[in-house]
Parts: structure tokens; sequence; C-alpha cells
């Protein structure tokens, strides 16, 4: 790996170059907005303030790759955000929802992420920045991490084209991973070394932590469970539009026969006596999850989006991984793996049917 | 619908089966006066490769105590690999189900057009094991 150790006012310099030297002509990255953070997309490198302050803050507002899914701009998009995003942005490559030429990747580390809620109401106890040593401290506090980034297993920035790793003593290291990403360094005439940023133990520990977490959830198990589960379902499909993986452009459940009005309803009710209003709470649902089985990031913005509360991440992200387990897919983590449905070996799964 | 005792009721059971090969086994089985229980209402797909998930997913929905699905053997498709596509299909689509328990709802399997016996006891084993299993959990429920 190629890379550089950089300060703050060094990363700074180095984020502006990327607009400023023309390695892309905009840029969506999170800001600072008062005791929160957002995501911006930004043309001119005057703009970018202390970056540092923003960048690793963790609170999740939306998914970005959801922010620029399906573009259809000649212009080269930069996008600076936490792994769950960036491979969300990979698999919509794979998806043929953007271009891999048209964007620049860019990673940071991240040690979970508090709702934009609960990062707002205790910025004064959670800061700029966590460590998992913070994050346990905190939770002594009743300050926890979304479900999602508790099981998230895939915290260190090790996809895309370039990452942002946290350094010692508040510098990160800049490192290229793919040649898009060492060009995009050089033109900002970093002085680039090998950077070898040994992770393994850490990775491992932190997979080790998270899977423990996602042993410890409820299993649904039964569909009466599934029924309670869902039942305050209002079939508003937020989580689908926060959804970066779920690409339609003309969903199922916005057509006629996935959300019946009227006569078509009234048939239905015939047929079975009284159907549940609004209709088709079970249907999304199962429909949607094998939609995403083996796309979904597990980042959780469904749960984040649902207006009901009701607990996404144990249906999205926890069944999905099942289903990505037997293929040995980990989503976004390398753009050149086709995405499972499109390919197949002769002899495989025979255990899966019977 | 719904009033029946477990074990003691003729289950629904709708099946999706490939046009050449399970679909042709179906009717072999028949001209050839094989027996097997009237429970499966057969859907014909021009291959595996159609079986959209949702299809099963709507069927078991809708109150079918069973679903099948039936296609050519791997690497007997008529479209080359349409199989191995839904084999994956249905792999996912069945650890989805399988946690909430209607795994032992859908099964699949591969007969060829050659097959009618294998079909008419396939046919046989599924209505027993269905009948087993009890009505669907789905039926008769407001959704
Ligand atoms: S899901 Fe993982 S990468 Fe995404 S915000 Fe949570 S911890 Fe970070
Ligand atoms: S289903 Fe939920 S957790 Fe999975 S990618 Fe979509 S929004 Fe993220
Ligand atoms: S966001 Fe919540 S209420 Fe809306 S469809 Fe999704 S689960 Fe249902
Ligand atoms: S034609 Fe029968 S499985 Fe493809």
């Amino acid at each position: 790996m190629k890379g550089a150790e950089l300060n703050s006012e060094d990363l700074e310099g180095a984020l502006k170059g990327l607009l400023g030297k023309g390695v892309v002509d905009c840029l969506v990255m999170p800001h600072r907005a008062g005791k929160n953070v957002s995501y911006m997309l930004v043309k001119d490198a005057d703009k970018i303030e202390s970056p540092a302050s923003a960048i690793f803050a963790p609170s999740f507002s939306v998914n970005a790759a959801n922010l620029i899914k399906g573009w259809t701009i000649k212009e080269k998009v930069g996008i600076l955000a936490k792994p769950c995003e960036i491979r969300a942005a990979i698999e919509l490559i794979k998806l043929k929802q953007m271009e891999k030429e048209s964007v620049l990747l860019i990673t940071v580390d991240c040690a979970g992420a508090y709702t934009n809620q609960v990062y707002a109401e205790h910025y004064a106890d959670i800061g700029d920045e966590v460590d998992s040593a913070k994050i346990k401290e905190l939770e002594g506090k009743g300050i926890t991490i979304r479900e999602s980034c508790a099981i998230c297993e895939n915290k260190l920035a090790a996809v895309g084209d370039i990452i942002i790793a946290k350094g010692a003593g508040g510098n990160v290291v800049v490192a290229g991973l793919t040649d898009m990403g060492v060009d995009a360094l050089s033109a900002l005439e970093l002085s680039l070394e090998d950077k070898d940023l040994e992770r393994a133990a850490e990775k491992e520990k932190i997979a080790a932590e998270a899977k423990a977490k996602l042993d410890a959830l409820p299993q649904m198990g039964s569909v009466e469970a599934l029924e309670e589960f869902l039942q305050d379902c209002i079939v508003c499909k937020n989580c689908r539009d926060m959804c970066p993986v779920c690409y339609c452009k003309e969903c199922f459940f916005e057509l006629p026969l996935g959300k019946p009005t009227g006569g078509d309803l009234l048939n239905l009710a015939e047929l079975r006596g009284a159907i549940g209003l609004p209709p088709g709470q079970l249907f999304y649902h199962m429909t949607r999850v094998y939609h995403v089985s083996t796309t979904c990031v597990g980042c959780g913005a469904c749960e984040d989006a649902c207006p009901k509360d009701i607990p996404l991440t144990r249906f999205y992200p926890v069944i999905t991984k099942k289903v990505q387990d037997i293929f040995e897919y980990v989503p976004g983590k390398d753009v050149e793996e086709p995405l499972p449905f499109t390919a197949y070996e002769e002899e495989e799964l025979e255990d899966k049917l019977r | 619908m719904g009033e029946e005792i477990k074990g003691d009721f003729e289950p629904k059971i709708v099946g999706f089966t490939c046009n050449w090969c399970t679909y042709a086994a179906a009717d072999l089985a028949g001209t050839s006066r094989k027996k097997y229980p009237p429970n499966s209402r057969i859907i014909r797909l021009m291959c595996s490769a159609r079986l959209d998930p949702m299809f099963v997913l709507k069927a078991l929905l809708n109150g079918a105590d069973g679903v099948f699905f039936s296609g050519c053997h791997p690497g007997e498709c008529h479209y080359i690999k349409g199989n191995f596509y839904a084999r994956r299909r249905i792999a996912a689509l069945r650890t989805i189900l399988q946690q909430f328990g209607l795994d032992d709802r859908f099964k699949s399997y591969w007969i060829s057009a050659s097959e009618g016996e294998k079909f008419a006891n396939t046919m046989k084993t599924q209505s027993e094991e269905v009948k087993k299993l009890g009505p669907s959990p789905f039926r008769g429920k407001i959704l």
C-alpha cells in the first residue's frame, strides 16, 4: 500500500487538493452542522473547514451511497464516507447504478456510530470522535451506538480507492488501495511511501466483538414472531427509500400488483374474507429482504428511517448475513467479485434443495 | 378457510414447474396412470430461471400449505444454465424461509421429462409431509 501520514492540517490540504487539482469535480463528504454532522456536496475547496472534526464524527444520518445513486453526470464524484457507505457504493457499481471510473471512493475508519439524534443530544459527552474504549465508557452512561454498528464487522477502512485510517497522536494515514487511488494521492504531491497498516489483530478483535453482539440478538424463529415484529409497520417504504442497495427505478410495491387499491383490494378482501390495511406488510418485507439478501451492507439506514421505530436491523442485516454466508460473499468487499446471483458453480448448494 | 384439524385436512399445494422437464413429467405420470394425490395446482414456467422467489412468497402468504418448485436436473436446462441461477435464488430464499420456520413448506426438486414415476412419488411424499405439518400459519389470517 502506498500512503502518507498526515496531521489534521495536511489532511485539510489534501482534501482541498482533490478539488483544487481537479482530481475530482465535486466531493460528497461530511461537514459540521452545529452539534451534528451531515453531508455536503462541495465544488469550492474553501468550503472544506477542519474536516477532521467531521469525517470521523460517530453520527449516522443517511447512507452516503444512497445520495449519489443513479446520478447520470459526466463529472467525477469523490465520496468520503464510512465503510458501510463505501461498501454500498461498491455494490451499486456492481449493480450498474454507477460507473467505477466516475467515482473516487474514500473510506474512513469508523468505530461505530450513534443516530443523529443521540449524537446531537450527547455531543458534549461524545465529542468529535470515539474509539472502542470510549464507546464502552459511554455505554455505561446509557449512550449506545446503533445496533447495526454494534454488530458491524467491517469498521476498519479497507475498501474503496483511498482509505483514511486513524494513526497515532491525532494523525491519519492516507493510503491508496487502487491505481486510481494512488494516482489521486500522487496528484496531491504527497510524499508517498510503502505503508503497511498492520491491523489484522484489530480486525479480528472487532469481528469477534461484533459476532458476539450479533449472536446475542433475539432470533425470530416463527411466523408469529415475524408478525409481531412487523405489526406496527405502516408500509410507508421509508426503509426502502433510505436503503442504498434498493435501487429499482420502478419498485414492484409501487405498481398495481404490489400496491393494490380500490377494486383490486376489494377483490382480495372478497377472496380472503378480510385483508389487513395498508396491504402487503409481510409481502413487502419478505420480498425486500430477498432483494437485498446478497447486497445489504448492514448499515442500519433502514432502521434509522423507520417512523414506527421498528428495529429493522434485527431483520435486514441479520437475515441477509445468513444468505451472504452461504455464498461466502461480503458485499462491497471486492468490486471485481461477481454478485452471487449473477454467477454459479456447476456443483454447489445441493443441500439447499429439498 | 382455516378450520381444519392438523393431520386431517387436504393441503393446498402450489407447484411451479419447468415446461421442458417436470411439467412433461407430470403429463407422463398422468398418461401412464400413475396415482398421486390431487393436492397440487401446477403453474408452468418456461424455465427454472423464471421462478421469481416472490411467487413462492406470495403463494405462502396467501395461505398455500405447501409450495414446490421443480426443474430440469443441473446441466440439463433447455436454456443451458437457467437452473444454475435458479439454484442460487432458491438457496437464498430457503435461507430466509428458515428464519421463520417456513422452510419445510417449500420443496425444490429436479425431475426430468422421463421421470413420470418420480414425479408421482414425489407428489405423494410431499402431500403426506405437508399434511403432517398441518395448515399454513397464514391461513385465515387477516394479512
Ligand atoms: S455499520 Fe459499521 S461502518 Fe457503518 S456506521 Fe456502523 S460501525 Fe460504522
Ligand atoms: S437493508 Fe437496511 S441495513 Fe441493509 S443496506 Fe439497506 S438500509 Fe442498510
Ligand atoms: S420504514 Fe418502518 S413503517 Fe415504513 S415500511 Fe419500513 S418498516 Fe414499515
Ligand atoms: S429449461 Fe428446465 S430448468 Fe431451464
